[in-house]
């Protein structure tokens, strides 16, 4: 392959990076808030709107749509905030290693993202979405 | 001040900057405290794979004890707010870069663009909270 060829290939590799990164922002910026105040706030402290709720729904285990919504919020909040970090860092004064920095980030990221969708099915194949009558 | 790295035909020139060079202008530090949004971005996105980890596993007690966790709770407090900061400075930035044409010779402020967005995210939040907890 031409030096030109591959340096082509990695600059459409970089712009579609920097494409989802940015995607992942909006979705951090539209969709995480209300996660984290339902799962981490709402819940353990008892407030609206998941007050006397069950924990199914609270952990958005109702139907194939809220587990597609939790692997979009979380794997675009991490990818986002990963690809954004191991960008900050090297600006903080370790910009002679910001390779491993980068290798280490697209390996959280990789490895975050496998764990994500393999729990989600997991959990997504032991409920029962027919109880609680939502269909997709 | 020093060169360094020529990535092109030219050499690249930059100024050699210390790791707290963003503390000496506040416009700096604002930058600086919007980019380590992501770290508590990234943290909480760990964090609940680490919960679905618990649930997925059946430790449905040790799941109920970690998200009572206060230091947990603290976090998520934390968390949500840094998230908030990202989301109102992501509208604002947004405002910026890409204006929405209004006529023939109007565009949206930054301002505008972070009003309508900030009405978007409280309709997205009660859409999420219809559609998964009270319908």
């Amino acid at each position: 392959m031409g030096k030109a060829k591959r340096e082509y290939k990695a600059d459409k590799i970089h712009a579609l990076l920097w494409g989802i990164f940015s995607v992942g922002g909006f979705i951090a910026a539209f969709l995480l808030p209300i996660l984290i105040y339902i799962n981490n706030i709402a819940y353990p402290l008892g407030l609206w709107p998941v007050a006397n709720s069950s924990l199914i729904k609270i952990v958005f285990m109702v139907s194939l749509l809220s587990a597609l919504f939790i692997f979009v919020t979380i794997g675009g909040s991490l990818f986002h905030g990963i690809f954004r970090f191991k960008t900050t860092l090297p600006e903080l004064g370790l910009r002679r290693a910001s390779s491993i920095i980068s290798a280490v980030g697209y390996i959280i990221i990789t490895v975050g993202l496998i764990a994500l969708a393999y729990y989600l099915f997991h959990l997504y194949q032991q409920f029962d979405p027919s109880l609680f009558h939502r269909i997709i | 001040m020093t060169s360094e790295g020529s990535t092109g035909k030219y050499p690249e020139y930059r100024k050699r900057l210390g790791p707290g060079w963003w503390l000496s202008n506040p416009r700096y530090t604002t930058y600086m405290i919007r980019e380590l949004t992501s770290f508590f971005v990234s943290i909480y996105a760990i964090i609940y794979i680490y919960q679905l980890s618990l649930l997925a596993m059946g430790n449905f007690s040790s799941y109920d004890i970690f998200v009572r966790n206060p230091a947990t709770i603290v976090f998520s407090i934390i968390a949500l707010f840094f998230t908030l900061y990202h989301a109102f400075t992501w509208f604002y930035l947004i405002g910026r870069i890409q204006p929405i044409k209004l006529g023939r010779n109007k565009s949206t402020t930054p301002l505008q663009a972070l009003a309508i967005n900030l009405v978007l995210l409280l309709v997205i939040s009660y859409a999420v909270v219809y559609l998964f907890i009270l319908r």
